[in-house]
């Protein structure tokens, strides 16, 4: 029987865009719920993504025009799923968006930042700089409309309401809550990445010159903290040398016990920032194991070529103040037997994804595996796509979104596979 | 003999190294955590990365002759790190006792007591039945009677001393006091243990089991040194780094720099101490029994006296320390294994049934006080006949590592 009912995307980073497109494009009505006041998620974090490395915004920018101009997408941010039952073929969903402090009036125009004396730690650039309590959440968002942490104003504040002209901001706006019935549920809340202050015997979280490759990204990216300069926390100074420590927290039984699939990849990546931005630092990169995939062996190869970018198989024991500023790195050379004292100037510590589904935030029972990732449920009509599923990169999340959405616009149809 | 690049795997060695203990080893993937947080890995003498990978082929022979083995005290930093729960720090533990048994002079011994797990009654059951045939040669089991004496005792004594006075008790009883000992029959009753195995045989037998797990022990020793030497460079002489090692042992240098179990420092430190203050006033008792003829028992205030006191309270100190470790944090202290249980059970049977034989010779029947101090003899006999066989050979290998390493690195 077919289920006429729309279907639910949560989540709209790169995976639940592209499911709720596809499934949309195939003639389903999708609603598509976001948590943050923007879609994108991670990926719009990245400064390039491989392996083609083009900047994000240039594949997001594609899907929000075609989010924008399908009428079969309904998106809804700022928004979270409070409840969900099963309700005959399919489900029941309460739906709970964060009050519109700032609604559609908004002109971009900027007045109200200028004019807030409030700041809180960026959320898009990892809490690395500050940003006005009210605020566009970045330059890509989608919607294009300033969003506001209320927490942050202080009492009795109206700075950003006086300063806005077209009568956008409304401080006593309330949360709303609406219910709906869908037929089927894709679900793509995503990942986080494992948290630096896990990682203290490698200078997580202890030492402000070790980093992780999230951050990497952000200081990088025109629109980071730095303005896209390569610079240490500790003292802003530009690194002489810069050290890649791969597998931090990764295929470990102490930390995460899987590989993330994408922080090799990650780590050459950045390798070639370096040395486009800083042709004369030095940059290591100490690996248990290269893992470069089918295709994107070609990053491989194109590192090894570059010069002044070291590969040195052994995992990091130990990362510890050096004199002078610098870090100091134990770790054992396998290839040629010797113990080193590395010193260097900035570590990124290439940090795993941890899967979100954990977190207890959608009430949907998703299936895990033993790693936390999510399991296919065809007889719930609920299924999992992107890193929500299993780590992988953007490409092949983008391939995973669409065959879940598939699955579910059959699963809607009420056939069984 | 394995040439430099030759490599000999044995699934044999393997399979030794897994049912010891060692079958973690497989689930090393070689990522070297283990060997950058350890802090007494350096220099020429790295460890524990390359043994995982030697124990995964079953390279029995590299492993034999690798100084970075003895050189680990087993704080297990690279156990609690590794990222695969592989347990380099058990692993070099069983490797060791792979190792002394690789080393061993004459193998069979080695080979008995690597394998204490099977052959235990062997290895107890030999020198009762060899004491059985000497009292049995001697006097056809006389079990010796109770006899009356009163003996102004000052104290505790090894059941050596113990023997030494009784004679001299038993002496007195057939007419005459010696050593200013005073015998006053009537008040306590006590079985002479000499009159079940006089003394001469006690003296041979030790003295030629000492004999023999010295020349075992040097043999060995020659062995792994020539071994170790192999392929490898030393500069300076042998003395000029043993004098700083010596140093490095007597105050645990080395213990302190381990990370995750330094607790157990101070314990073994107890132990070393106590082990030789005890075999040092053994020696000042030899010198008092036949040298200075002090009158035994040896009053509590006699500096030897105070020496072996000492030395037993170390003993003591260390043993509960340990036990108290082994038992409230068992992920820092590594598996107990068969080698392991033997060597600790022949110690504590020594300690035990010396106490046993003291208190045995006042309360037991007299059949059962004499079971007990054959048992008690028979046990010193297995100690001492294993010792270079046993944990205790860490005492030579490991010191012979250390003067290694210094003379590749200085």
């Amino acid at each position: 029987m077919n289920n006429s009912a729309p279907l639910m995307v949560v989540g709209a980073g790169i995976s639940g865009v592209t499911a709720a497109l596809e499934a949309a494009e195939a003639g389903r009505e999708v609603i598509l719920v976001e948590r943050d006041p923007s879609i994108g998620g991670r990926v719009l974090r990245s400064h390039n993504y491989f392996p083609k490395l083009c900047p994000p915004s240039c594949g997001m920018e594609l899907n929000t025009r075609r989010v924008e101009r399908n009428p079969r997408v309904r998106v809804l941010t700022g928004t979270t799923v409070a409840a969900a039952t099963r309700d005959g073929e399919g489900w029941n969903v309460t739906l709970k968006t964060a009050p519109a402090y700032v609604n559609d009036r908004c002109t971009v125009c900027n007045e109200c930042a200028k004019a807030c004396p409030a700041t809180v730690p960026d959320p898009f650039n990892l809490g690395l700089a500050e940003v006005p309590a009210i605020r566009l959440p970045h330059l890509d968002a989608w919607p294009q409309r300033y969003t506001l942490d209320r927490d942050a104003c202080g009492s009795g504040c109206t700075a950003c309401v006086d300063a806005c002209e077209f009568g956008a901001i409304d401080l006593d706006a309330k949360e709303t809550e609406e219910t709906v019935a869908v037929s089927a549920v894709v679900v793509a809340t995503g990942w986080r990445p494992y948290p630096l202050e896990k990682l203290d015997d490698l200078g997580g979280g202890v030492l402000p010159d070790v980093i992780s490759n999230v951050m990497m990204e952000r200081l990088v990216a025109p629109a980071g903290p730095t303005g896209g300069e390569i610079k240490r926390p500790s003292d802003g100074a530009v690194p002489k040398r810069v050290a890649f420590v791969q597998c931090a927290g990764s295929r470990d039984v102490n930390h995460l016990p899987y590989c993330s699939a994408i922080c090799c990849l990650a780590s050459m990546k950045q390798a070639m920032y370096v040395k486009e931005r800083l042709p004369e630092t030095a940059v290591t990169i100490y690996y248990i194991d290269r893992r470069t995939p089918g295709r994107n062996e070609e990053m491989l190869n194109r590192v090894d070529e570059l010069d002044g970018v070291e590969l040195v198989k052994g995992k990091v024991g130990k990362v510890e103040r050096g004199a002078g500023g610098a870090l100091k790195l134990r770790v054992e050379d396998v290839e040629s037997g010797r113990l080193l004292e590395a010193e260097t100037d900035l570590v990124v510590l290439a940090t795993g994804m941890v899967s979100n589904l954990d977190t207890g935030d959608t009430p949907f029972a998703v299936h895990t595996d033993d790693d936390g990732f999510g399991l296919d449920d065809n007889a719930a009509k609920l299924f999992v796509a992107g890193v929500a599923r299993r780590p992988e990169d953007v490409a092949a999340s983008v391939r995973d979104a669409t065959g879940a959405a598939a699955k579910a616009c059959v699963a809607a149809t009420g056939r069984t596979q | 003999m394995a040439k430099p690049n030759e490599i000999i795997p044995s699934a044999s060695f393997r399979k030794k190294l897994a049912e010891r203990g060692g079958d973690t080893a497989t689930r090393c993937y070689q990522c070297a955590t283990c060997t950058a947080v350890c802090d007494l890995s350096k220099g020429d003498c790295l460890f524990p990365r390359r043994q995982m990978l030697a124990s995964q082929w079953g390279l029995a022979d590299r492993l034999a002759s690798d100084p970075g083995v003895w050189l680990c005290h087993q704080c297990n930093d690279c156990s609690e790190r590794c990222p695969r729960d592989a347990k380099p720090g058990d692993v070099l533990q069983t490797i060791r006792s792979l190792a002394i048994e690789e080393l061993a002079v004459p193998r069979f011994m080695g080979r008995l007591v690597g394998n204490a797990g099977k052959t235990w009654p062997l290895l107890i059951g030999l020198p009762i039945l060899l004491w059985i045939g000497i009292i049995f040669m001697d006097n056809g089991f006389a079990v010796p009677e109770r006899v009356d004496y009163q003996i102004q005792r000052a104290g505790l004594e090894i059941s050596l001393v113990d023997a030494a006075y009784a004679q001299d008790a038993h002496g007195e009883a057939a007419g005459g006091a010696h050593h200013g000992v005073e015998h006053v029959p009537g008040k306590e009753n006590r079985i002479i243990y000499e009159e079940l195995v006089p003394h001469k045989y006690i003296y041979v037998v030790y003295s030629t089991a000492f004999l023999l797990a010295m020349v075992a022990a040097l043999a060995g020793a020659a062995k792994f040194w020539k071994l170790m030497g192999q392929g490898t460079e030393r500069k300076g002489t042998f003395l000029g780094a043993f004098v700083p090692v010596l140093g490095e042992i007597a105050t645990h240098k080395r213990f302190g720099d381990c990370g995750a179990a330094k607790t157990r420092k101070w314990a073994h430190f107890c132990l070393l101490w106590g082990f030789f203050g005890a075999a040092f006033a053994s020696a000042l008792l030899i010198v008092a029994l036949y040298v200075t003829k002090d009158p035994l028992p040896l009053a509590q205030a006699h500096p030897y006296k105070i020496i072996g006191n000492i030395s037993l309270l170390l003993l003591v100190v260390g043993a509960v320390w340990l036990f108290i470790n082994r038992m409230t944090d068992a992920a820092n202290t590594g598996t107990s294994k068969a080698y392991d249980t033997f060597f600790l059970s022949v110690v504590m049977t020594v300690v035990f049934t010396g106490g046993l034989t003291e208190l045995a010779a006042f309360v037991f029947p007299p059949v059962l006080a004499s079971i007990v101090y054959v048992i008690h003899l028979s046990a010193i006999l297995t100690m001492f006949l294993t010792v270079p066989f046993s944990k205790f050979a860490h005492m030579v290998y490991r010191t012979l590592a250390m003067v290694h390493e210094r003379m590749v690195q200085a």
